[in-house]
């Protein structure tokens, strides 16, 4: 799509398609490859969204499995019927929710602060430290919480206990856990997720600090008028694309986490439709629950990205 | 101009795609290959159904002196255990020995197929709904083969094991009918699974360190209030039993399962004169979280770990978690409850080698029969010989009598002495008395399964030639453990032991598709109920178990009272 954008431009509305293409059709090669794969693993697998309402066989191809009852709509009532599946939504939206509210703005904190540090030696290592959590996986962060937390033997509650205090129940109790799996997502990201605005806050023209400067800004007035707004673009885009995420949930985070004494606020849809679906065997019915899902995702996507418009930002399309 | 370059595009993108298809025509054209054979089996197994006797006569024709003409091939399900120091079980020597075997008699090549054991079930529906199962596919889980079949996934080997019945000797001899038609559907007469058979059907007995109670002057408890004051000394005398470790001390052990994990206890709770119907309609969960009783024994466990008498951290790890058996090794742990014979499985590596080793000469763990119920007996529900592995055929499986001879030879009563013992002087040592001593054995001749329960799969637990040298070898079959401590384990697990019987009142339509959900949820209602606050208990077990019952539970039992009526009319006792 960006290329297509960015070559545009250069044709003359009067120029012919073959020498159009002569020109640009190394382009087009590049991009085959991208769309193919988008072709073999996005939309070919797309076919099998009828399991949703078919009743589903290991043995049968999916074009010869019967119709589901309710004209086809038998798995999506017994979802919203089923308890857990409903428990699995709430959950899912709060906890994604939380996320947003806690850790979306914690890299663009981060960026503003890390921008304010003029010793350069100190602000790339802080920087390379805060990226590092990105690259563990969430089931070595889910053990090291585990050893860090655990009542009783994990290192934060010996020295608490040792400190005299009561032992915190980090991991088994539903309000501490919503806490710890909260606080490990913002850990793991936010030195990440500062990477695009810091870029962003670098490409902002220098003479306007200059200016405000001048004019007797101190830092604060800086980072409110021209940081802030700056970035602000970026900014959007990616509440933008977070929010298309509300009812989406990745899967190894939860289920890292999770444990029998916390189901009940744990549980989201990625780890319900796993345990049902696929340890269940009951295809039908989390397909069902995953084309939900989908939907609403997009849903929200194309009404953030409305909003976003009219409130006079660009939006991604 | 813009959709002439879209289509262009597509194009491009259509010729590129066939280029591709080309070069990865391999995965395709098997994927369609085993799509076609399936469809070709169930038409074979139509024909099965209405010229029985043609087939039979076919099946002979195929084999000479029960070898095939032709070299056939199968594939084997094997558990894979990702034990320390453990070998490929595809390929060791006890697989190498079995394919050997499999080819010289039946002219069947074996080829071994590697299945997590702890995610065995999630593995095994990946395989079959990619149509990749091992032709010879086993778990512990019926609920599962029966959700397989009602798709449509499964052999029914009702044909198989009564036409060919004169080539399966060994298997007819060690299963009998008990276990082939344990599972045989009393309507129509399918079988989609065989019972493998427990030779030892001793369940769960509750262990605790010798060493401690030789100590602290404490004798062998033998009821629940001596188990209960014996535990409250281990807290206090944390200092003297662990010295610096002290904080570590866990009295009495559960896993997440607690269902499994305090069995003997929950069971003494449970009426001894319980009815065969009362006891069925409960019996869907072999966790027994819904029989009469097992909510006081789990007060009771809520009430000791209030007191800091449980490992705090049990509910937060899974199944296959190595974290507790790591602190039974290390000494930590006063009492728990497992397997009959758990602290003196896998040789070299068991729990009491270990804490021989870590701990000191004397420290070991003993079985004890704490938990008395209400008649002061020791009710155990262990199994009958069925009830413990099921071997089942996927649709995908085109050699159904090339496994049928495969399950005959793993029957072998010759074979099963092989894998269960392996080599004089390597695996074992044969003592004055005829009795064969197992040796914990390592690299190569390694078992990563005691016993190779894994590849014996129609036997679980020690069977030898004849029944007189089995009895005799039971207490040498640990190797590393003192015989006597064996016995004693082995002799406590059978005290008032109750086997279960079959109640075969055909499938329950409400156990199919559910069980991971159920069980996943009983853990919950056992774990949460346990951590309560004393106060709490009874709103959190009351509120968790309605949530168990409303997701499917309830639906069970009704179906199971309905059956049994159906079947056995208002007699409370089986005949």
């Amino acid at each position: 799509m960006a290329k297509a954008k960015t070559s545009k431009p250069a044709v003359g509305k009067k120029t012919s398609t073959r020498s159009y293409l002569k020109r640009y059709w190394q382009l087009y090669f590049l991009l085959a490859l991208p769309m193919l794969y988008l072709l073999i693993f996005k939309y070919i697998p797309m076919v099998y969204i009828q399991i949703a309402f078919k009743k589903y066989s290991i043995v049968q191809s999916v074009w010869e499995m019967p119709w589901a009852k309710n004209y086809g709509f038998e798995y999506f009532i017994k979802a919203f019927g089923n308890n857990d599946f409903r428990r699995a939504l709430r959950n899912t939206i709060g906890l994604n929710l939380l996320d947003l509210v806690v850790g979306f703005p914690a890299p663009i904190i981060f960026a503003l602060i890390l921008n304010e540090l003029c010793f350069k030696r100190f602000k790339k290592v802080v920087q390379t430290v805060a990226y590092m959590p990105h690259f563990l996986s969430w089931v070595i962060i889910a053990s090291l919480a585990l050893q860090l937390f655990a009542p009783g033997e994990g290192l934060v509650n010996m020295a608490i206990e040792r400190m005299g205090g009561k032992s915190i129940p980090f991991l088994n109790d539903a309000a501490h856990w919503i806490g710890t799996y909260i606080g490990m997502g913002v850990w793991q990201n936010f030195g990440w997720g500062s990477i695009v605005y810091l870029a962003a806050i670098a490409s902002i023209n220098s003479e306007l600090y200059e200016a405000a400067s001048v004019d007797g800004a101190g830092r604060f007035r800086k980072m409110w008028h021209i940081t802030l707004p700056g970035i602000k673009p970026t900014i959007v885009v990616l509440l933008i694309m977070n929010l298309g995420n509300i009812l989406g949930s990745n899967f190894d985070r939860p289920f890292a986490f999770q444990n029998n004494l916390v189901m009940n606020v744990a549980d989201v849809i990625s780890t319900y439709v796993y345990r049902t679906g696929i340890k269940g065997l009951q295809f039908s019915l989390t397909t069902a629950v995953g084309l939900f899902q989908s939907v609403v995702g997009v849903i929200f996507l194309l009404g953030a990205n409305w909003l976003s418009r009219r409130l006079g930002e660009r939006g991604i399309w | 101009m813009k959709k002439k370059l879209i289509s262009i595009l597509l194009a491009g993108v259509m010729i590129a795609l066939t280029a591709c298809g080309g070069s990865s025509s391999e995965p395709s054209s098997s994927g369609s290959s085993s799509g076609d054979s399936s469809a070709g089996n169930t038409q074979q197994k139509q024909e099965t159904g209405s010229t029985e006797a043609g087939t039979e006569a076919a099946a002979a024709g195929e084999l000479v002196d029960g070898k095939f003409a032709e070299t056939r091939h199968i594939t084997v399900e094997v558990y894979d255990r990702g034990n320390d120091g453990g070998t490929d079980p595809t390929s060791n020597m006890y697989a190498e020995y079995i394919k050997k075997g499999m080819l010289e008699d039946h002219n069947v090549e074996v080829e071994f197929v590697k299945v997590p054991r702890w995610t065995e079930v999630e593995e095994v529906n990946n395989l079959l709904a990619a149509g990749t199962a091992p032709d010879i596919c086993v778990t512990y889980s019926y609920p599962t083969i029966l959700t397989y079949a009602d798709m449509g996934g499964v052999l029914d080997l009702s044909s198989y094991v009564e036409d060919y019945k004169d080539e399966l000797p060994n298997l007819w001899n060690w299963l009998g009918e008990t276990n082939i038609y344990w599972d045989k559907d009393p309507v129509n007469g399918t079988i989609w699974a065989i019972e493998g058979k427990l030779a030892v059907n001793n369940r769960i007995n509750t262990f605790v360190r010798k060493d401690w109670l030789d100590a602290l002057g404490l004798s062998v408890p033998t009821t629940k209030d001596e188990f209960e004051k014996m535990l409250i000394a281990f807290e206090e005398n944390k200092e003297k039993l662990l010295g610096a470790d002290a904080d570590k001390m866990i009295p009495y052990s559960v896993s997440y399962d607690v269902g499994w994990r305090a069995a003997t206890l929950i069971e003494s709770f449970i009426d001894p004169d319980i009815t065969d119907k009362e006891f069925y309609i409960n019996g869907y969960d072999d966790r027994k979280l819904t029989q009469n009783g097992t909510k006081e024994a789990i007060r009771l466990l809520n009430k000791w770990y209030n007191q800091g008498l449980l490992w705090d951290n049990f509910a937060l790890y899974g199944s296959g978690d190595t974290t507790e058996d790591d602190m039974m090794k290390a000494g930590y742990v006063g009492a728990f409850t497992h397997n009959w014979d758990y602290p003196f499985r896998n040789g070299d590596d068991s729990i009491n080698v270990n804490l021989q080793r870590n701990v000191g000469e004397d420290a070991c763990y003993i079985a004890i029969d704490p938990f008395e119920d209400s008649k002061g007996t020791h009710t155990k529900y262990v199994s009958s010989t069925a009830g413990d592995r099921k071997i089942f055929f996927p649709i995908t499986n085109d050699e159904p009598l090339a496994c049928m001879l495969y399950l005959d030879w793993i029957s072998d009563p010759e074979h099963i002495q092989y894998l269960q013992i392996g080599d004089e002087g390597v695996t074992h040592n044969v003592l004055e008395s005829g009795a064969i001593q197992t040796v914990a054995a390592t690299g190569d001749p390694i078992m990563n399964s005691g016993m190779n329960i894994d590849y014996t799969i129609t036997c679980n637990g020690l069977h030898l030639a004849t029944e007189e040298l089995t009895k005799l070898s039971q207490a040498y079959n640990y190797g590393g453990i003192d015989p006597d401590i064996v016995s004693e384990a082995d002799k406590i697990a059978q005290t008032n032991a109750v086997p279960a019987k079959n109640v075969n009142v055909g499938a329950i339509e409400a156990e199919a598709n559910i069980g991971d959900t159920l069980s996943a949820k009983r853990d919950q209602v056992y774990d949460n109920a346990v951590i309560a606050s004393e106060a709490d208990f009874d709103s959190v077990w009351d509120s968790m178990l309605a949530d168990y019952l409303s997701s499917g539970g309830q639906a069970i039992m009704d179906e199971r009272a309905a059956k049994w009526e159906a079947v056995f009319g208002n007699t409370d006792m089986l005949p």
